[in-house]
């Protein structure tokens, strides 16, 4: 029995913690390697939930109308951290108590036009295998979870690929460390920074899908998940893409055995707890580079 | 003729003006020195040149295969597309990438993503220490190399002139000669278009055919080494502001 529980609370606590990694992983890249504190990202994701939600509704799978929406949600990307760009950093004033409101103004415009479009009901999706489970020994693994957790480290690993090997790939990287080393190289900095917003912004999309197979959505969702999406990020370590997983993972676990063991009130406060013991022993989290 | 002509620029920061009226120009093969003590102006010239500071009158022209390219319309990545390169002052490079991802940085800019294998043999044929050190991060070199590392970053844009700001500024002196030797090995066998800041005076008129003197923002020697002898006391003196001009 007690077997039986722990095991299962992990397999859960391991998958939801993939589907946390997915949700942070746009901010890990304009939060991790821009420094620029998106909490507009998780607002996003919903948005891409909706999408999907809309796209099933026309009985295409969610994962295909992901992936269809990957290029508008890039654009979309580009064009938000314009607006954010000619808003602040032209004026030099991109302070983070700037940024911060007007991303917090972001997500208010897109969970009421959300409500004015759809209403307060939740959106869902209708796919075959929701209701399914793989069964291996004790262990059961929901087909709505385990489909989802496999989109994170998919995209993380793609993500990670792109950023290591490929041209654009390094100037991200480099971007929020010096940008006049990137026009010193004839690389335009801001192109660079837009380019890595739309990157986030299709992330969104994916990780919209993930949430919306496991359970039904509503415009106000992306709240819940703030929190946890930054300390995925600063737990994981300022830009590192692998370590999101890891660090959702190292959530959603302990989240998932507090809530089998102790109670489900207080998994919420489990991703910080983790963030405050993990910052005082290692500052720059699980695999930052230290500074 | 190929060259960069600046006429009567001016230009400081915001109300503080730093440049008054300087006209120069770096023809195509010379090594040109821009001399000055500290604070005289001479990395806010070169940061005008390549877009970092606006100018506020005045212009920079690149005459280069027959066209004029007006710098001060452009954007620095768009400079160092039209061929102006530069090695900056602090050497900014990235910290966190290696010394190989600086390269390949610089290498994949509009202008010289097509030669960029070819760029980095010959970086690596001209600087073999950067070969051996291609995987390590940027910042975990010394000094020296890291300055050898920005001038090999600015040869993998393919520049038509490189700009060096004080290469041997917090160096030991023995690096410094490294330094040179590579900026004039350069130079010599490949004919790169230099035009240097520098206070440590005689390695760097000792390379020049051309030599200017800034001092509060103004030219106030222009010396040609084809038209008349370099004399490296008055040069200096008139660096040190120690008489009038
Ligand atoms: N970013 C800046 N903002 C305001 N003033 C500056 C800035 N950079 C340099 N200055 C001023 O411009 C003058 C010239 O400095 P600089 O061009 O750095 O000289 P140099 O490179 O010859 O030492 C100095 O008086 C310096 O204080
Ligand atoms: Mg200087």
């Amino acid at each position: 029995m007690f077997a039986d529980q722990f095991i299962n609370a992990i397999g859960t606590g391991v998958m939801l913690g993939s589907i946390y990694a997915a949700l942070a992983l746009g901010l890990a890249v304009t939060f991790g390697l821009l420094h620029i504190p998106n909490i507009a990202h998780p607002a996003f994701v919903i948005a891409g939930a909706y999408v999907v939600a809309m796209g099933n509704s026309y009985g295409l799978d969610p994962l295909l109308v992901a992936l269809l929406a990957l290029a508008p949600f890039y654009v979309a990307g580009l064009g938000f951290y314009e607006f954010y760009a000619r808003v602040f950093e032209r004026r030099g004033s991109a302070d983070t108590m700037n940024a911060l409101t007007l991303f917090f103004g972001v997500s208010l415009v897109l969970e009421t036009l959300l409500l004015m479009r759809f209403g307060t009901n939740q959106q869902s999706v209708s796919v075959g295998y929701v209701g399914q489970s793989l069964t291996i020994g004790l262990l059961s693994l929901p087909y709505r979870l385990l489909v989802p957790a496999l989109l994170a480290p998919v995209m993380v690993a793609a993500l990670w690929l792109y950023l290591r090997h490929t041209h654009t790939g390094i100037a991200v990287r480099a971007v929020a460390h010096d940008e006049r080393a990137l026009s010193v190289s004839g690389i335009d900095p801001r192109w660079i920074k837009r380019h890595a917003f739309g990157i986030a912004a299709a992330t969104a999309v994916v990780a919209g899908a993930a949430l919306i197979i496991i359970g039904p959505v509503d415009p106000f969702g992306g709240r819940l998940q703030i929190g946890r999406a930054f300390a995925v990020v600063v737990l994981a370590g300022m830009g590192s893409i692998p370590g999101t997983i890891a660090a959702g993972i190292l959530i959603g676990v302990s989240e998932a055995l507090v809530s089998a063991f102790a109670s489900p009130s207080w998994a919420p406060a489990v991703a910080f707890s983790i963030l405050l013991a993990t910052l005082a022993l290692r500052p720059q989290g699980l695999f930052g580079a230290r500074r | 003729m190929n060259r960069l002509v600046i006429e009567n620029l001016n230009a400081g920061y915001g109300s503080v003006a730093v440049l008054h009226d300087v006209c120069m120009e770096v023809r195509e093969s010379e090594f040109v020195a821009l001399l000055g003590t500290n604070g005289n102006g001479k990395s806010t010239l070169l940061n005008t040149i390549l877009g970092f500071v606006r100018p506020q009158g005045g212009r920079i022209l690149l005459d280069w295969d027959g066209q004029t390219i007006d710098l001060a319309r452009l954007q620095p990545h768009e400079i160092v597309n039209a061929g102006v390169a530069l090695v900056p002052e602090g050497r900014r490079l990235v910290p966190n990438l290696t010394v190989e991802e600086n390269l390949i940085l610089a290498g994949s800019c509009p202008r010289a993503k097509d030669q960029i294998s070819r760029n980095l043999d010959f970086c690596y044929t001209t600087f073999p220490l950067l070969k051996e050190r291609r995987a390590q991060q940027a910042s975990t070199m010394s000094g020296g190399q890291q300055q050898l590392l920005a001038i090999a970053r600015a040869l993998m844009t393919s520049p038509r002139i490189m700009l060096i700001d004080e290469p041997s500024v917090g160096l030991a002196p023995i690096v410094v000669g490294q330094v040179f030797e590579a900026v004039r090995e350069l130079q010599t066998t490949q004919k790169l278009t230099i035009l240097m800041a520098e206070q440590s005076f005689f390695q760097a008129v000792d390379l020049a055919s051309r030599a200017y003197v800034l001092s509060h923002g103004h030219i106030i020697r222009a010396i040609d080494r084809a038209v008349e002898q370099i004399d490296p006391e008055d040069l200096r003196a008139a660096m040190m502001g120690l008489e009038h001009s």
